[in-house]
């Protein structure tokens, strides 16, 4: 009996103590922004539609249920760029970092979606897969604070030529400054991070092949894109495979 | 048994085919060799080297380790067939896990290895040789080459090569004491006269010497078909028993072991039910058994006992077997031989009597002068009998050496008369040379006494003076006069009574006495030309004049009464076991302190109440001296009620068989017995005993091989030195113990919170080992260098049953208590540095599926930015490293609260021991190294780590060892109490 109430007791205090450490520790911390970014000092590169099956996109152009799950999800990932949600974004001057250090309510930066051309999903709701061109969207990963310099753009490989033909949306895959710096959940909540659409027209004699894609981003010194380790800084590396 | 010894010569030579003068042909000799095989014992099969190298994989934790290293092997295969690229982190974990079966078992063989190299130097000896007679002439041949039939010779001091049947002798005695204990020198002639051939005298055994004379004999017996041989092979069949720290650290490892798989088997459930893929609750389950077992604690056991042997070897005791160093501090009854190993071993003038008074000798081992009272002459007469009536003589060349080391040819007496009359007198050969001897009658049983006669050193005086010594009443008989302040006084029925009575008072102090007489010739009747014939005894042996009496005695060693005493107050029962006389041993009992002043034996209290002994309650009796004859028709329940009815007992006259029983009775009860001999015989004994501690200087090769323990000073006083050792030694491995099990919960709760919380793993196998095998090693093994924390000596010996290595209160303490709180810090730091890089506590709850999603690489944190699976990653290895330096952190605070177990570490000293700081900085020093010099090696899962982390867990350091001040200040105010009893580990 006392040593289960000694026992109560004890872990009672050592959970008292935890909790107003913990509750301690987070009152140092500031909600805007976290204390390290060190972590995260480049941004890694992500595409959607993200195949369930590492990265690999396997369609049939006539077989509208073979990419209904891809085209699904860039509607839903689009969703956010209508120009309805986009109502308190303001235009921003391009090509110039949007710095609002001194402004205590920060604005988002338009992003018309107009900007996607071909793989914006007004024209083509198919986004490309029906006509074998499929559209994937290339994004940069949020980093509060991050100020990319030069004139950041993507740039896709492949490692087959010939076999494919790239176009980008906005043209030359650039990716505008003016979307730059990001201030962080609370204080830049209608923020929308800069996309650029990667419309991949397949050769129609390359169908049924594997096509292997590699995204990079270019041309901005402080962006890296050939870490050893980590296979998604600044780089991403994708499959296609499109039937008839 | 055969009757070698019935037959005659003749009988012999028929028998085994050889010739008395000739001997056998080399030809015959061969072919008996090559069919008894050599002349010497085989050595006690010893297990081989790679038998006791895998004992050492499979032992303690190892197993388990196995285990994880196939389970981690077993997915790596699966992990490899899916293509995750995940997979060789798992091989790598199960090469790991092996390399550290292997490592430590390396180390612990080693550990051993060393230990028995040291046993092993002692059995080499110098190769004998014996003097045999082959092909009609006289041979040196290697002993071990003699056969069954050979003719040998045996010279005083040869060790006798094999079992021989004596055909011709000469004044040959041999000293039977490694066979029988017997430590007299046993005559020995051609005549069958017993029975028993270990009794009869014209048979001498393999192995003892030959202390004296010459003699001739017929090998009939070599090798393992010898006596010697036959006991050697009986000591190998007693079975050796565990030791009880061998035990204890059983008893934990299956404790351990059976929390490990529990919990480990418990978790696979669990994660099984919560629908985690079996794989994934396979590599739990690895990591559970990683964070379990302390995979470097027997390697720490093993170096902290070998620590403790090397600190027994510099005492004078050399441990053969690790585990025997703590046996010895759980010994509760120590058997103990009387000679060599309570006494000096030799023969020293303990008492004279002369002029109607008892003097007492000074029986000191460095004694240089003797305080009694030199001025009477009838001293100066005595000290001229006890100089010159003595045949014994100091081996030139030693002038330097002190009186009381230097070799003396001649008997014991004799030998301790010389260094009686060298310490007084001083240079005793000359005062010899000057008193010329022109005639003597050496001892013989028959007279029992010995005769000289002299000229004397001064020129006025022609006389001749005849000097005598001999049993003391033999002595008297042939006196008329007795000499009483230098005068001769006739020698009427008074003075005879005060003989009688020093004489008694002298013999019931166990002494060997000896009187002293002489007789100056008449010049008148013995001109210097007179011519002694010792045949005819043309001189007067009769009205002599009686001068003194000396008695001698082999006295204890100065140490061993102190050294009983601590016994005494620690709870350890000594018991001596003798061959001697029980008047000697009683003697020395008492004068060492094992039977106490005040304390009585049955006999005496009869004594005292002049009742029979029958009617004297035995109970009342505390001291008893049982004598081997009344031992032998003893049966086992009388045994154990002597055993158990008196605190004090003394066995005299026992046989070396008499040896292993009483060892058994004490086990019986249920005690730790330590067992000293020096004899082949009592190898049984020392093998039967918890330990045998065999003598290093008389101790025989077959008793050294079946000790655990060999005291190289054959002193009573090191065994008392090596429990002190052995009891600090099962103290500190509790420290240890404690120390080391801590830290496994907060290795293990990381494991268990990832599993039900689905956050981030907090810390990896990998780092796990570095902790357990690097930082936590040293300061580990520093704790067995902690001083003891109160007088160890005053405490009763460890219960084998109830006071175990690891008890309850120690496991709980650790695990549930000191365990946690280690936890705890270490998750706030854990948390701290989520959160302070983005991922708040709330976030990572339940994120473990995506964070661990190598196709997730915008994994958001509580700021919205987001991460790559490489980023994510190496966040996580910071965390290890951050959760690693905690555990070290408090591993520290640990180290220091384990120095006591109810002291305050203010009264231990916090630096008294260095050891332990060196631990500290070790520790580290390490974890800097791991940190920030390995922290770019991926395979190791360290990154360097912001320093302000380090400081994170200090609090909960610092609390841990405020918690355990109050602990131990709570037990020491309120012994007994509730707290107490659960707290005190």
């Amino acid at each position: 009996g006392l040593i289960l109430l000694f026992y109560l007791v004890f872990y009672g205090f050592l959970a008292a103590l935890f909790t107003f450490t913990m509750w301690v520790m987070l009152q140092t911390l500031s909600s805007d922004i976290p204390k390290y970014r060190d972590r995260i000092s480049s941004p890694g590169l992500m595409i959607s539609p993200k195949p369930d099956t590492a990265l690999e996109f396997y369609f049939n152009k006539s077989d509208a249920q073979s990419y209904a799950e891809y085209v699904s999800t860039l509607r839903k990932f689009l969703e956010s760029y209508d120009d309805s949600k986009q109502s308190e974004n303001i235009n921003c001057t391009p090509g110039r970092i949007f710095d609002q250090n001194d402004v205590a309510v920060k604005k988002a930066c338009r992003f018309n979606l107009s900007e996607l051309g071909q793989c914006s999903g007004k024209e083509d709701k198919t986004f490309g897969y029906s006509k074998g061109a499929p559209c994937v969207l290339v994004k940069m990963n949020r980093i509060i604070g991050l100020k990319p310099e030069g004139e950041p753009h993507i740039q896709c490989t492949s490692k087959e030529e010939g076999m494919v033909e790239i176009n980008y949306f906005p043209s030359g895959g650039f990716i505008d400054l003016m979307y730059f710096p990001y201030y962080g959940k609370t204080l830049h909540a209608h923020y929308l991070q800069p996309l650029v659409a990667v419309q991949l027209a397949i050769n129609s004699n390359s169908t049924k092949e594997e096509i292997a894609i590699e995204c990079k981003i270019l041309g901005s010194p402080n962006l890296k894109n050939e870490d050893d380790r980590d296979k998604f800084l600044g780089r991403i590396a994708f499959k296609v495979q499109m039937t008839e | 048994i055969q009757d070698d010894h019935k037959l005659s010569t003749s009988e012999l030579e028929e028998k085994y085919g050889t010739s008395t003068n000739k001997g056998l042909s080399s030809a015959r000799a061969a072919e008996i060799l090559a069919r008894d095989g050599p002349n010497s014992l085989t050595p006690p099969k010893a297990t081989p080297e790679i038998v006791k190298f895998l004992k050492q994989l499979v032992g303690g934790f190892s197993i388990l380790l196995w285990i994880g290293a196939v389970f981690s092997w077993i997915s790596f295969g699966i992990q490899l067939a899916q293509g995750a690229e995940s997979a060789f982190d798992n091989l790598y974990l199960g090469v790991v896990l092996a390399l550290v079966v292997i490592l430590t078992g390396i180390f612990a063989y080693y550990q051993e290895a060393k230990s028995t190299n040291i046993m092993a130097s002692f059995s080499k000896m110098i190769p004998q040789q014996a003097l045999v007679i082959r092909d009609a002439e006289k041979k040196e041949v290697p002993a071990d080459q003699l056969v069954v039939g050979d003719i040998v010779e045996i010279k005083g001091g040869d060790r006798i090569p094999a079992d021989i049947r004596l055909i011709f002798t000469q004044g040959c005695k041999v000293d039977n004491s490694s066979l029988t204990g017997e430590s007299e020198p046993q005559p020995r002639s051609c005549d069958f006269t017993h029975e028993n051939p270990l009794e009869t005298r014209n048979i001498a055994f393999y192995s003892t010497t030959c202390v004296e004379g010459t003699a001739t004999g017929i090998v009939i017996n070599t090798g393992d078909r010898t006596i010697i041989g036959r006991i050697a092979s009986l000591a190998s069949g007693v079975g050796n028993e565990k030791t009880p720290i061998a035990i204890e650290i059983e008893h934990f490892v299956y404790l351990v072991a059976g929390v490990a798989i529990s919990v480990g088997v418990i978790f696979f459930i669990i994660s099984i039910s919560m629908r985690y893929k079996i794989l994934d609750s396979i590599i739990f389950l690895i990591g559970i058994i990683v964070a379990n077992v302390p995979e470097g604690l027997l390697a720490t056991v093993t170096v902290s006992l070998s620590l403790t042997a090397k600190r027994m070897a510099k005492k004078n005791c050399l441990v053969k077997n690790l585990e025997a160093v703590e046996t010895l501090g759980s010994t509760s009854i120590i058997c103990s031989d009387k000679t060599g190993t309570l006494t000096q071993n030799r023969m020293t003038v303990a008492h004279l009597w002369f002029d109607n008074q008892i003097y007492s000798a000074d029986t000191s081992e460095d004694q240089t002068t003797q305080p009694f009272d030199q001025s009477s002459p009838s001293w100066t007469a005595l000290s001229k009998i006890v100089t010159l009536c003595n045949r014994a003589e100091f081996r030139p060349g030693q002038e330097n050496l002190p009186i009381m080391k230097r070799v003396v040819v001649g008997d014991a007496s004799e030998t301790a008369l010389l260094k009686f009359a060298e310490v007084i007198l001083g240079d005793v050969m000359s005062i010899r040379a000057r008193n010329k001897k022109v005639a003597e009658i050496p001892f013989n049983s028959t007279n029992k006494f010995q005769l000289s006669i002299h000229e004397t050193d001064d020129p006025n005086d022609k006389r001749f003076l005849l000097v005598m010594k001999g049993a003391p009443e033999r002595i008297l008989e042939r006196c008329s006069t007795i000499m009483i302040n230098g005068k001769e006084e006739p020698l009427d029925s008074e003075k005879a009574e005060a003989f009688q009575t020093a004489y008694m008072e002298l013999g019931g102090m166990g002494e060997r006495v000896l009187g002293f007489c002489h007789l100056y010739l008449p010049e008148n009747e013995f001109p210097d030309t007179y011519s002694f014939d010792t045949d005819s005894m043309n001189f007067p042996t009769s009205n002599l004049c009686f001068v003194g009496l000396l008695s001698m005695i082999d006295p204890p060693r100065s140490t061993v009464p102190d050294a009983v005493s601590k016994c005494r107050s620690a709870g350890i029962k000594v018991i001596m076991v003798t061959g001697d006389h029980p008047i000697t041993a009683k003697a020395i009992a008492k004068s060492v302190g094992i039977i106490s002043a005040t304390s009585e034996t049955v006999e005496d209290i009869a004594k005292r109440l002049n009742i029979p002994v029958e009617q004297v309650n035995r109970r009342e009796a505390t001291a008893a001296v049982v004598n081997g004859m009344e031992l032998k028709d003893m049966s086992l329940q009388q045994l154990d009620e002597i055993l158990c009815d008196h605190s004090e007992i003394v066995f005299a006259r026992t046989s070396p068989q008499q040896k292993l029983i009483i060892v058994e009775g004490c086990q019986r009860q249920g005690a730790v017995v330590a067992v000293t001999g020096d004899g082949v015989n009592d190898s049984p004994a020392l093998k039967k005993a918890d330990i045998g501690i065999a003598m290093g200087i008389a101790g025989s090769d077959a008793a050294k091989n079946a000790a655990d323990m060999v005291l190289l000073d054959d002193n009573f006083a090191s065994i008392v030195t090596g429990v002190e050792e052995g009891r600090l030694i099962f103290d500190n491995l509790k420290k240890t113990i404690a120390y080391t099990l801590t830290k496994n919960i907060a290795e293990l709760c990381p494991f268990l919170i990832y599993i039900i919380a689905s956050i981030p793993m907090p810390i990896g196998t990998i780092t796990i080992l570095f902790i357990d095998l690097g930082t936590d090693i040293i300061p580990s093994v520093a704790l067995a260098y902690e001083k003891a924390e109160s007088d160890i000596m005053n405490r009763r010996p460890r219960n084998k049953r109830k006071d175990r290595l690891v008890n309850e209160q120690l496991a709980v303490y650790s695990y549930l208590q000191i365990g946690i709180m280690q936890s705890v810090g270490a998750f706030v730091t854990y948390f701290t540095l989520y959160a302070e890089q983005g991922f708040l506590p709330s976030t990572l709850l339940g994120v473990r599926v995506d964070w661990e999603n190598n196709a997730i690489n915008d994994f958001e944190d509580s700021y919205g930015q987001q991460w790559t699976k490489y980023q994510r990653t190496y966040l996580q290895w910071t965390g290890y490293t951050a959760f690693f330096v905690s555990i070290t952190i408090q591993q520290v605070a640990d180290l220091i609260i384990r120095k006591t177990r109810r002291n305050s570490i203010f009264q231990q000293g916090l630096f008294r021991n260095k050891v332990i700081w060196v631990g500290i900085f070790s520790q580290i020093g390490i974890a800097l190294i791991l940190t920030y010099g390995l922290g770019h090696v991926t395979a190791l899962n360290f990154t360097p780590l912001r320093f302000q982390y380090w400081f994170v867990a200090v609090p909960f350091a610092i609390l841990i060892w405020v918690y355990d001040e109050v602990r131990k200040l709570l037990i020491r105010r309120y012994p007994g109490s509730w707290w107490d009893k659960n707290m005190y580990y």
